[in-house]
């Protein structure tokens, strides 16, 4: 569980605060998703639980967060590195080698997994990812699509309780940018692992995640069941995120009471939501 | 082809050599090129470079790396030769200008011992990767992995920062900078206010890799952690013996 109560962060030199009294609780299983328009303090947000703020990135910190009742401020990102594993925003600094099965090998090593259990761990981690083909291969030679999903692999190799993703594909294209969701999903389900992630590919977040944020700058302006947010289209809107047309027109039917059931966060959900519509 | 100090995959007798017996080989290979006072053996040894990297399969990247310190060299040949005026006049100049032949001779030895002590290491770290190359320093030298990763990762950041320069570069050229100019001071002119935005970028990613690594959990590593062994087998110790030979042999050549 990711219990974060009260907090507000000012980076040295920052003007004002990139965080604003933000509580969240995220539930242990959870799939939660963050939106937000640039500079609302997703990035931030994403420091906070995974321990860079206030380690590294130095500022006035108030309030507290606790991942799975460790406490962050307690904690380094070392410590912290065994529950919660991180996938940057800048995936190409995440990179620690020059060869993809370095990159995975590096904290399966440093966390001094069993030899036998490694292999296991990397080819699964690849073959997740779709890259078991790329394993020799030298990073720089790659796409940034594939230096994308070696990022990904090298942190869900290490089978974290709690993975952190910025904007995991944000140099991918829809069709694997559905395949990283759908792992995703799959971590959630079948290995319970917590999910946060920060995404500006709405529609495909809200069809895995289970709960979102969405954010304005500093403040957590929405924040719940991701049916319940998708409601608040105008609020979103308002906040910068440009919401789905679909949800837009959900939003607009159910102001004219010709539509009343869930938002539709897919195409199956939209079709239903067209057929039940009274005209 | 991957760039200057990329790691080059392949199975090749010298890929599959121990890290440490790559590196002693390539280190003895630059000794003896040091030690000689024949050209000639310098050559050879160039030459032994150039068939290593054909064996290795990297004989384009070497060529290549040949090339630009061929063209380095020709420039420092040429400082240097004027400079030396012990010895017989070979050739005479305007302005009491002259070449002798001690002076071509020694600056002929410095370019040869240059180029034959540059090419082994880059050839070698080519086709090292640098993660093998740390864990054998910390497995079988001793030295703690926050300086061999530290020492490995300098390495790594070379071709790194290189095509973080041609970007910036490109960047340059598409806003209408002519880097292509023939003029070198001009052209010095042109690359040298880049070097402000290559440090911070630099700057950054060494940052963004140390967070990165820490929140891998770097800082737990311990001795033992490293996945693969690294025994020295025969070969290794035949490359070894070969090598130090060599580094023997430079001495006491007498061509």
């Amino acid at each position: 569980m990711i219990r974060i109560s009260g907090l507000s962060f000012k980076y040295d030199g920052g003007r004002e605060e990139a965080l604003k009294n933000i509580d969240i609780t995220v539930c242990k299983g959870d799939f939660f998703g963050v939106i937000g328009s640039s500079g609302a303090g997703k990035t931030t947000l994403l420091h906070a639980i995974n321990g860079i703020i206030p380690h590294h990135f130095h500022g006035d910190y108030y309030g507290s967060v606790e991942v799975n009742g460790l406490d962050t401020i307690d904690n380094k990102p070392e410590q912290l590195a065994g529950t919660v594993g991180s996938v940057r925003q800048d995936f190409e600094s995440q990179m620690v080698s020059s060869v993809v099965e370095d990159e995975i090998l590096f904290g399966l090593e440093n966390f001094s997994v069993p030899r036998d259990e490694i292999e296991k761990r990397m080819t699964d981690a690849l073959d997740k990812t779709g890259i078991r083909n790329l394993r020799e291969r030298n990073i720089a030679t790659l796409s940034g699509g594939q230096k994308q999903k070696v990022a990904i692999s090298a942190i869900i190799a290490l089978m974290p309780d709690v993975l952190v993703l910025d904007e995991p594909t944000g140099e991918l294209d829809p069709q694997s940018s559905r395949q990283i969701f759908q792992l995703l999903g799959e971590l959630n389900e079948k290995h319970g692992i917590t999910i946060v992630v920060v995404e500006q590919k709405i529609m495909l977040l809200c069809e895995f995640a289970r709960s979102l944020a969405v954010m304005d700058r500093g403040r957590v302006v929405l924040n719940g069941p991701v049916s319940e947010v998708l409601k608040s289209s105008r609020e979103m809107e308002s906040a910068g995120v440009n919401c789905p047309r679909v949800v837009t027109l959900a939003d607009r039917l159910r102001n004219e009471n010709l539509y009343m059931g869930p938002v539709p966060v897919n195409i199956p959900e939209a079709e239903n939501m067209v057929r039940s519509t009274t005209l | 082809m991957g760039g200057f100090l990329d790691y080059s995959p392949g199975d090749s007798f010298l890929h599959r050599l121990n890290p440490l017996a790559k590196i002693f080989l390539s280190l003895m290979l630059s000794v003896s090129c040091f030690v000689t006072d024949s050209s000639i053996f310098c050559l050879m040894i160039i030459l032994l470079n150039i068939a290593m990297a054909a064996v290795a399969g990297i004989s384009s990247r070497a060529l290549a790396m040949l090339r630009t310190l061929i063209k380095f060299c020709a420039f420092l040949f040429f400082i240097q030769v004027f400079f030396i005026r012990e010895g017989n006049i070979l050739l005479s100049l305007p302005f009491n200008v002259y070449v002798t032949d001690k002076g071509a001779m020694f600056s002929l030895m410095m370019v040869l011992r240059l180029i034959g002590a540059t090419l082994p290491l880059a050839l070698m770290l080519s086709i090292t990767k640098m993660n093998d190359l740390s864990n054998v320093l910390v497995e079988r030298v001793g030295i703690p992995y926050k300086y061999a990763f530290s020492l490995t990762t300098a390495i790594r950041f070379i071709p790194v920062f290189t095509a973080e320069m041609a970007g910036i570069m490109e960047a340059q050229t598409a806003r209408g900078v002519a880097f292509d100019t023939k003029n070198i001071f001009k052209k010095i002119g042109l690359i040298f206010p880049l070097c402000v935005p290559l440090l911070i970028t630099s700057v950054r990613k060494i940052e963004g890799a140390a967070i990165s690594a820490e929140l891998r959990g770097f800082n737990c590593r311990k001795r033992e952690s490293g996945y693969k062994s690294y025994p020295f087998k025969t070969a290794d110790i035949g490359v070894s013996i070969f090598a130090l030979t060599l580094a023997v042999a430079g001495v006491f050549i007498p061509f």
